[in-house]
C-alpha cells in the first residue's frame, strides 16, 4: 500500500519534471533571448579585463622605461617625458581599479597603488632614512601613484625645483632611488596580475559562474561597488567636505599635486560603466533586461544608464581644476556628488537585489 | 474529544523516540557548531565586529573577549557531545539552551529563524526524560534505563516542529508570494547555471511553480506527518522540499536538521529498530514507568501551555502594527518568516551640527561590518541602535549639539528603491520601543 502511493507519487513527479523539460524545449525553439552567466563572465575577461590588464602593464613599462631615462639623465625634456608617461598609466590605472579580487585582491592592489591623499612626511623621511619597507600598512600612503604625483610635481613647484630635488637636493640620490623603488614595485604588481589572469585565474573566473559569496558576479558587482564609493567618498566627497561640516579639503583631491583629479574621476566613472555595459558585449545591462528588473515602474537598466549618463554629464560641468572648485565653486561639484549618491543606491541596492546575488565579503547562511 | 485527547497525551509510549530524537540533536548541534567555527565565524561574527545590536531587552549583553567567545563555542560544542550521549543531561542541555541563545542574542545581525528554532528545542529539551535510556548517564550512574514514558513528552517535540511549518505556510499566504511568486522569480533565475536544472530557473512558471508548492507544502505536512498512514508520504516530501531548497539556497544546517528532527514522527518500532544497533548502556532494564509527581507534571503543563502559548501569538503580533509588513518588519522576527522576501537597502547617515546645520557624513564601513551594514540597511530598529552608536562615538570625540539623520533606500522584492524613513529625524533621540514607527515612510 505504502509502496504504491509512493510509486505514484513519484510518477507524478517525474512527469512533473518531464512536462517541465518539455515545456523548456519548446521555449528554445522559440528563441527565446536567453542569458547565461559564463558568457558574460567571458566578456567581462577576454574584452574588458585582461585587456584593461595589458594595456595597464604596458603603461608601467613606458613609466618605467621613462624613469630609467630620467634617472639617467635629469634633464627638464627627460622630466616632462616621465611626467606624461606618470599621467598616462595613472589613467590606465584608474581603468583596472574596479577589479580588486582574485590576481589583484592578493596583490592588495588597489590601495598598494592609490591610496590618497598621500603622507608627505612619510615620503620624506622614508627618502631620508632609506630604511622602509613597502609593503607594510603605514607605508601604503607612501607609495604608489599619489608618492609619485608628489615627487615629481610637488606643491607649487616650478619644474627647475623639481628637477633640484634630483639633481643638487643633498637628498637628490636618495629622492632618486626612492622613485625607482615605487615604479619597481608597481611594475612588479603590474607583471604578477597579468600573468596570473593569462595563466590560470582566467578559466577559474569564467567557471565560477555562481550567484554567491565568491562568485565571479558577485566579486564583480561587490567590487564595482566599492570602486563607486571610492570615488564618491574619496575622489569628490571627501575634498568637498562631506566628511568635515563642509570645511572643504582640497589637498585631500586625487592628483592634487598634478592637478589631474577631475581627468582621472572622469576615466574612472567611464570605466565603471563600460563594467556595468559589459562593452559591446554581454554586460550587466543585459543581465537584468533579461530578468526584466523593474525600477518603481521603469525599467532598471534604462534607469542605471541613464543615471551614469547623468553623473557624467554632471561631473563634466565641473570648472578645473576639483581643488580649485570645491574651494571656489562648490555648487557643481555638490551636484555632481549627489547624482553619484544615486548611483551608489542603484548599483548598491538595486542591482544585486535584482540579480539575486549576495555581494557582501562575508559567508554566511541565509535564511 | 478532549478525553480522547487527554487519554492519548497520557497514555505510554515507547521512550526510543526521544532518544532518537536526543542523539540526532545533540550530533547535529555538534556538527553544526563545528562547522560554525570552522568557517571562521565566531571571529566575523563575535570578535571582529566593533559594535553590536543586541535585541530589546538585552541590550546588556556584550560578547566577551576572543578567548572567551572560542571558549563559548567549545563548551557547546562539548554539551552538544553531551547531550547526544546522554551524559549530565539536564545540565548539558541547559548549559547548551543558555550559551546557544546568549550567542543568538548578542546580536540581530546574525538572526535566522533556524536559530530561533534551535534555542527553543533546546528549551524544549531540558525538560525531557531523553536520557534515561542509551545514555552514559545510566551507565555511569547505575541508572536503569526506562523503557516507556507518557506520550506527552514525545508531543511536545512534535508541537514544537508542527509550529514551524504550519506558520511557514501561514506566512506565505501573502499576495506577493502566491501571485507575484516573489521573491522566488528573483532568486531562482540566479541559479540558472545549475547542470540540469538550471535552464528550468528562468522560467516564470516554475517560480509560481515552487511558490505554490512550497505554501502547499508548509500547511499540509503537519498534517501528513501525525498520521501513521501518510507518515511516509510525508517524509518523502520532507526530503525532496528541504534537499530542494538546499540545492538552491545558501541556509546551511537547516535543511538537515529539519529532515533529521522529523523522524520523530516515525512510528515506535522505526525508533526502536534504531536503537537496536547501539548498545544499552545497561543490564538491569526496570519496568517503571518514568514517574512524575502530580505537582510536578502539572508544572511542566503550565510551562509549556506557556512556552507554546508565546509561540502560538508571536507571528501575530505584526497585526497591531500599521503598514506594510515587509516593509516595515514590525513584529517580522520569531514568526517563522523563512525566506520570504527579497530587501536590499542603501544607508546614508549624517551627523548633523545643530546650530551650523552643517553634515558629516558617516562611511558606514568605519563602524560595522558589511553584513551588519546589510542588514541594518533595512531594518528600522537597527537604524535605531545604529544611530546611537554613531551618537555615542561623536560624543566622546567631544561633539556637542548634533542630531543623526539618514537618507535611507530600500528595495522590496525587486520593486526599486524607494526611501525608507523620513530623513528629518533625528534618529539619535527615538527611542527603540514596540510602539509604531511613525518615522519609517509608507511604502
Amino acid at each position: 500500500m505504502k509502496n504504491k502511493r509512493l510509486l505514484i507519487i513519484s510518477a507524478v513527479s517525474f512527469s512533473l519534471i518531464f512536462t517541465a523539460c518539455k515545456k523548456n524545449k519548446d521555449k528554445e525553439e522559440e528563441q527565446k533571448d536567453d542569458f547565461n552567466k559564463t558568457e558574460l563572465l567571458t566578456n567581462m575577461a577576454d574584452n574588458i579585463i585582461i585587456p584593461s590588464y595589458i594595456s595597464y602593464k604596458s603603461s608601467v613599462d613606458s613609466l618605467e622605461l621613462a624613469t630609467t631615462t630620467f634617472i639617467s639623465n635629469k634633464n627638464n625634456a627627460n622630466l616632462l617625458s616621465l611626467r606624461a608617461k606618470f599621467q598616462n598609466v595613472y589613467l590606465s590605472f584608474e581603468v583596472v581599479s574596479a577589479f580588486e579580487f582574485g590576481p589583484a585582491e592578493s596583490e592588495v592592489f588597489r590601495s598598494g597603488a592609490n591610496t590618497f591623499p598621500c603622507d608627505t612626511p612619510q615620503i620624506n623621511s622614508n627618502i631620508n632614512t632609506e630604511v622602509y619597507d613597502l609593503n607594510m600598512a603605514s607605508n601604503f600612503d607612501a607609495k604608489g601613484y599619489p608618492a609619485l604625483d608628489y615627487l615629481l610635481y610637488g606643491k607649487g613647484k616650478t619644474d627647475q625645483q623639481i628637477l633640484d630635488h634630483f639633481t643638487i637636493d643633498s637628498n637628490a640620490v636618495k629622492r632618486s632611488g626612492y622613485l625607482i623603488a615605487l615604479v619597481a614595485e608597481l611594475k612588479t604588481k603590474a607583471t604578477s596580475i597579468v600573468n596570473q589572469w593569462n595563466s590560470s585565474y582566467r578559466t577559474t573566473f569564467i567557471s565560477s559562474n555562481g550567484s554567491d559569496i565568491g562568485s565571479s558576479v558577485g566579486l564583480l558587482v561587490n567590487q564595482l561597488n566599492q570602486d563607486l564609493e571610492i570615488t564618491k567618498n574619496y575622489r569628490v566627497g571627501i575634498p568637498l567636505g562631506k566628511k568635515t561640516l563642509g570645511v572643504v579639503l582640497p589637498e585631500k583631491c586625487e592628483a592634487y599635486y598634478s592637478k589631474a583629479s577631475l581627468v582621472l574621476l572622469k576615466k574612472h566613472v567611464e570605466s565603471l560603466e563600460k563594467i556595468y555595459l559589459g562593452n559591446s558585449g554581454k554586460g550587466f545591462d543585459d543581465y537584468l533586461d533579461f530578468l526584466n528588473a523593474q525600477y518603481n515602474g521603469a525599467s532598471l537598466n534604462a534607469t542605471i544608464t541613464n543615471q551614469f549618463t547623468v553623473v557624467k554629464e554632471k561631473i563634466n560641468l565641473i570648472p578645473e581644476t576639483l581643488d580649485n572648485s570645491v574651494v571656489n565653486n562648490q555648487a557643481p561639484v555638490d551636484v555632481a556628488y549627489t547624482e553619484l549618491q544615486r548611483l551608489v543606491v542603484l548599483l548598491k541596492a538595486d542591482m544585486p537585489s535584482a540579480l539575486g546575488i549576495v555581494i557582501t565579503y562575508q559567508d554566511t547562511d541565509g535564511d | 474529544m478532549i478525553n480522547k485527547l487527554k487519554n492519548n497525551l497520557l497514555r505510554d509510549v515507547s521512550i526510543a523516540p526521544l532518544v532518537v530524537f536526543r542523539i540526532a540533536f545533540g550530533a547535529l548541534m555538534f556538527l553544526s557548531t563545528l562547522r560554525f567555527i570552522m568557517k571562521g565565524w565566531v571571529y566575523d561574527m563575535y570578535i571582529k565586529p566593533e559594535h553590536f545590536f543586541p535585541f530589546y531587552g538585552f541590550e546588556w549583553l556584550s560578547p566577551l573577549s576572543s578567548n572567551g567567545m572560542y571558549a563559548v563555542f567549545c563548551l557547546m560544542l562539548i554539551s552538544a557531545l553531551f547531550i547526544m550521549t546522554g551524559l549530565f543531561y539536564r545540565i548539558s542541555t541547559t548549559l547548551f539552551f543558555l550559551l546557544f541563545t546568549y550567542v543568538e542574542l548578542i546580536d540581530k545581525t546574525n538572526y535566522l529563524n533556524h536559530y530561533y528554532f534551535i534555542s527553543l528545542v533546546s528549551f524544549l529539551i531540558i525538560f525531557l526524560p531523553a536520557a534515561k535510556a542509551y545514555s552514559l548517564d545510566n551507565l555511569f550512574f547505575k541508572r536503569s534505563s526506562l523503557k516507556s514514558v507518557s506520550n506527552y513528552w514525545i508531543w511536545t517535540i512534535k508541537f514544537q516542529v508542527l509550529i514551524v511549518y504550519f506558520f511557514a505556510g501561514v506566512a506565505k499566504l501573502n499576495y506577493d508570494w502566491l501571485f507575484e511568486a516573489q521573491p522566488l522569480r528573483i532568486w531562482l533565475p540566479a541559479q540558472n547555471h545549475l547542470p540540469v536544472v538550471g535552464g528550468l530557473m528562468d522560467e516564470l512558471w516554475v517560480a509560481y511553480f515552487f511558490s505554490w508548492f512550497g505554501c502547499v507544502y508548509d500547511l499540509f505536512i503537519p498534517f501528513l506527518l501525525v498520521r501513521r498512514k501518510t507518515i511516509f508520504i510525508a517524509y518523502f516530501f520532507v526530503i525532496v522540499f528541504h534537499l530542494a531548497t538546499r540545492a538552491l539556497f545558501n541556509i546551511g544546517m537547516f535543511p538537515y536538521i529539519m529532515i533529521a528532527l522529523t523522524v520523530i514522527f516515525f512510528p515506535e518500532e522505526f525508533h526502536k529498530k534504531l536503537l537496536s544497533f547501539l548498545p544499552d548502556l545497561n543490564t538491569h532494564t526496570s519496568t517503571k514507568q518514568y514517574s512524575n509527581s502530580i505537582f510536578k507534571r502539572r508544572i511542566f503543563f503550565y510551562v509549556m501551555g506557556l512556552f507554546f502559548f508565546f509561540q502560538l501569538l508571536m507571528p501575530f503580533r505584526y497585526i497591531a502594527y500599521p503598514g506594510k509588513l515587509f516593509w516595515t518588519e514590525q513584529g517580522f522576527r520569531f514568526s517563522w518568516r523563512v525566506m520570504l522576501m527579497e530587501k536590499a537597502g542603501t544607508s546614508f547617515f549624517y551627523v548633523e551640527d545643530k546650530t551650523s546645520g552643517k553634515k558629516i557624513e558617516i562611511s558606514n564601513c568605519d563602524y560595522l561590518t558589511p553584513m551588519q551594514e546589510k542588514m541594518m540597511c533595512t531594518q528600522p530598529d537597527m537604524m535605531l541602535q545604529y544611530a546611537r552608536i554613531i551618537k555615542n562615538d561623536f560624543e566622546k570625540k567631544g561633539m556637542e549639539n548634533f542630531a543623526v539623520k539618514a537618507d535611507a533606500f530600500v528595495t522590496l522584492n525587486g520593486g526599486g528603491s524607494r526611501r525608507f524613513v523620513d530623513s528629518s529625524i533625528d534618529l539619535s533621540s527615538l527611542k527603540d520601543d514596540f510602539k509604531n514607527k511613525t518615522w519609517i515612510l509608507p511604502y
